[in-house]
């Protein structure tokens, strides 16, 4: 029998015999096919596109067993490679926190013209391609370039030296701890400073205990998703660096070195650690989340 | 702080002839007036009107462009927030989330200057007695964010204390708890502001609350000082219609005075101003006002009852007249609802038994 509900005289109908209900869906649920249909479609597509190269990575690097791939990773110019690599990691992300944390603290507590410009300029790095970010070094600082025949007549190498790799890599990952504390910071607002200071804190006092706590666990965030991209970067740190192996080379740029010499253990084996770091980063960046999801909410996620 | 040695003596707080300017819009047009020591005073305006401008400015929160601000005598104009020593409650309290109630009330004894600071024991009493003044006794480990309206309020508020203010300012103080809090709150901020004995401003967008609570009543509009007074004549001898509008619960009517009289409602009253003005006037009657008159006596002005509210000490009567699109709402004693006098569509006379009749310039 088709029940019109509204056409039900709830006074005539008995206690306890209230009439079957049609099937009342909420309005933004579907029917079970088209969730598991989604479900299944994006599993499938990360475990192509994701899960299999990764799992490739390992597979390649322990193709003929341990030996060969722990010695690909202790061989000198490997080895060179990994150092190198967490020097300008060492460098560009405290550069890059102090620099984004001044950015963000100046965009989001005061009102200034040219506000929207400089939140532009800060995206730069992102939109521009990485290669892009290498050459405007080149050109600075290159034999031919802007500023470099002075710097090289004056014994400073910047381009394909190490210089010039750290310049490119806090150039590239520059945006990310801004990026996570602007939408934090302005959400937040200025009143908790307005009563640090009206109970009597200096404006230092008033950073350190107030400002910073507020912010560190989207700063910690920040800087996990910026050192993962310092130590993985390549097309900017590929057109400064010059190959030089043992001196210039950081990981990224040895595993094409190797992988271009059909050495394909040493590459994948190299390959594996930049890997790790990425998994690494990722279950930091979860547990981040899943513990302080609420603080870290008001962000454009990557 | 009550019991914190001497208690030093109540501030007083006068503001000269203040000015400050967002751009073209005035937030403050050349406020003048002065805070009695130890007072409790209300600054009550629609948003927009220049209140918290006003608060803010006295606190040194906000810088002004002109006039002076003096406590005490002194020009406190270019003191730092720091060296007014305001205790500041803000509208939605601004507790430091990332730390714990000790820890707020705290703060502001643990940031002085090494020499002034106490040591760590008297900070903890002095904080424990700060939370039993301000009934919250043993919450010293919770968070913000694991209180309530009202609790946060008041860890605000013992924030604000443990500075030992000068003065005590409350923005909004009210505004973000629900109808019932509010009025308990009220009445204990009250009372503290007896125990504390400091001179205290707030705001407030709320009528009733500034009256119920302040000693007296600053209000204002568009930047400006509107009307002072204590609760009693501003609610007595509104100033202008804009205070009238402002209180509510009026009825407003545009009428000719002639020879400084004008006729409302079937009566002749005296208008607000010198001389025998003639013209166009605005009368203002509240629904107290206005009696229903028996139709025997065939008395003021005929009027069809439209509504009838009869809750409350009195009966709210909805009535329609002729040459009026708004009704006008009269309170009648309950001995006339319950004798079945007021019934829907009825005809009756009205009459107004009192007015306050502005000239229009």
């Amino acid at each position: 029998m088709a029940i019109d509900p509204l056409a039900i005289d709830t006074a005539r109908i008995p206690a306890g015999n209230t009439p079957p209900r049609a099937r009342f869906r909420t309005p933004l649920s579907e029917v079970p096919w088209v969730k598991f249909g989604l479900t299944a479609i994006a599993v499938a597509f990360l475990a192509l596109m994701l899960v299999l190269p990764l799992a490739a990575v390992f597979a390649e690097a322990f193709r003929r067993g341990v030996e060969p791939f722990l010695a690909a990773l202790v061989e000198p110019d490997a080895l060179s490679a990994v150092r190198l690599t967490l020097f300008v990691a060492a460098i560009s992300v405290p550069a890059n926190l102090l620099f984004g944390l001044v950015a963000s603290w100046a965009i989001a507590k005061f009102q200034f013209k040219g506000k929207s410009f400089l939140i532009t300029l800060i995206d730069l790095p992102f939109s521009v391609s990485p290669v892009i970010s290498g050459l405007v070094y080149i050109l600075l600082f290159g034999s031919y370039g802007f500023l470099g025949p002075w710097l090289i007549a004056n014994g400073y190498q910047i381009v394909f030296a190490v210089p010039g790799i750290v310049l490119a890599t806090i150039f590239v990952t520059f945006p990310f701890v801004a990026r996570q504390l602007i939408p934090l910071m302005e959400q937040q607002g200025t009143t908790e400073e307005e009563a640090a200071l009206s109970l009597g804190a200096g404006g230092l006092r008033t950073f350190w205990s107030v400002t910073l706590p507020n912010v560190k666990w989207a700063l910690l965030y920040g800087v996990l998703l910026c050192n993962a991209r310092a130590m993985g970067e390549f097309g900017a740190v590929s057109v400064v660096s010059g190959h030089i192996r043992g001196k210039t080379n950081t990981m990224p740029l040895h595993v094409e070195i190797l992988y271009n010499e059909y050495n394909f253990v040493a590459a994948f084996a190299v390959a594996t650690l930049l890997a790790l770091l990425a998994l690494v980063t990722l279950v930091l960046k979860s547990a981040l989340e899943w513990r302080y999801g609420g603080e870290l909410a008001a962000h454009g996620r990557h | 702080m009550p019991g914190e040695g001497a208690r030093r003596a109540p501030v007083r707080i006068d503001v000269e002839e203040l000015g400050k300017s967002y751009g073209s819009f005035a937030a403050l047009d050349n406020v003048s007036l002065t805070v009695r020591p130890g007072e409790l005073l209300a600054l009550l305006g629609p948003s927009g009107s220049g209140k918290t401008t006003l608060l803010r400015a006295i606190a040194g929160l906000t810088a002004t462009e002109e006039g002076t601000i003096r406590f005490d005598g002194e020009d406190a104009t270019t003191l730092s927030l720091r060296e007014r020593r305001v205790g500041f409650v803000f509208q939605q309290y601004a507790l430091f989330r990332h730390m714990t109630v000790f820890d707020n009330v705290a703060f502001g004894l643990r940031v002085r200057p090494q020499g002034e600071r106490p040591r760590a024991g008297e900070i903890a009493r002095r904080v424990r007695r700060l939370l039993e003044l301000v009934q919250l006794p043993g919450l010293e480990k919770r968070f913000p964010s694991q209180l309530s309206g009202g609790q946060r309020q008041r860890v605000a508020l013992a924030r604000a204390l443990a500075i030992e203010p000068n003065v005590l300012l409350l923005d909004e103080p009210f505004g973000a708890l629900d109808a019932k809090v509010r009025k308990e709150l009220r009445r204990w901020l009250r009372e503290l502001h007896t125990e504390t004995g400091l001179t205290t401003i707030f705001v407030t967008h709320d009528q009733e609350e500034a009256l119920e609570l302040a000693d007296r009543v600053v209000i204002m509009r568009e930047g400006k000082v509107e009307q002072i007074g204590t609760p009693a004549d501003i609610y007595d001898e509104p100033a202008t219609p804009y205070v009238c509008e402002f209180l509510g619960g009026v009825a407003r009517f545009e009428t000719k005075a002639k020879d400084g009289e004008a006729d409302i409602l079937g009566s002749t009253f005296p208008i607000e101003s010198d001389g025998d003005y003639s013209g166009p006037a605005l009368a203002y009657v509240r629904a107290h006002e206005i009696e229903i008159v028996s139709r025997e006596l065939a008395e003021g002005v005929p009027a069809v009852i439209r509504a009838v509210r009869p809750f409350g000490p009195t009966v709210t009567v909805e009535l329609s007249i002729e040459g009026r699109a708004e009704r006008i709402e009269a309170e009648v004693p309950r001995e006339l609802h319950s004798g079945g006098e007021l019934g829907l569509g009825q005809g009756v006379f009205i009459r107004a038994v009192s007015a306050r009749i502005f000239p229009v310039n």
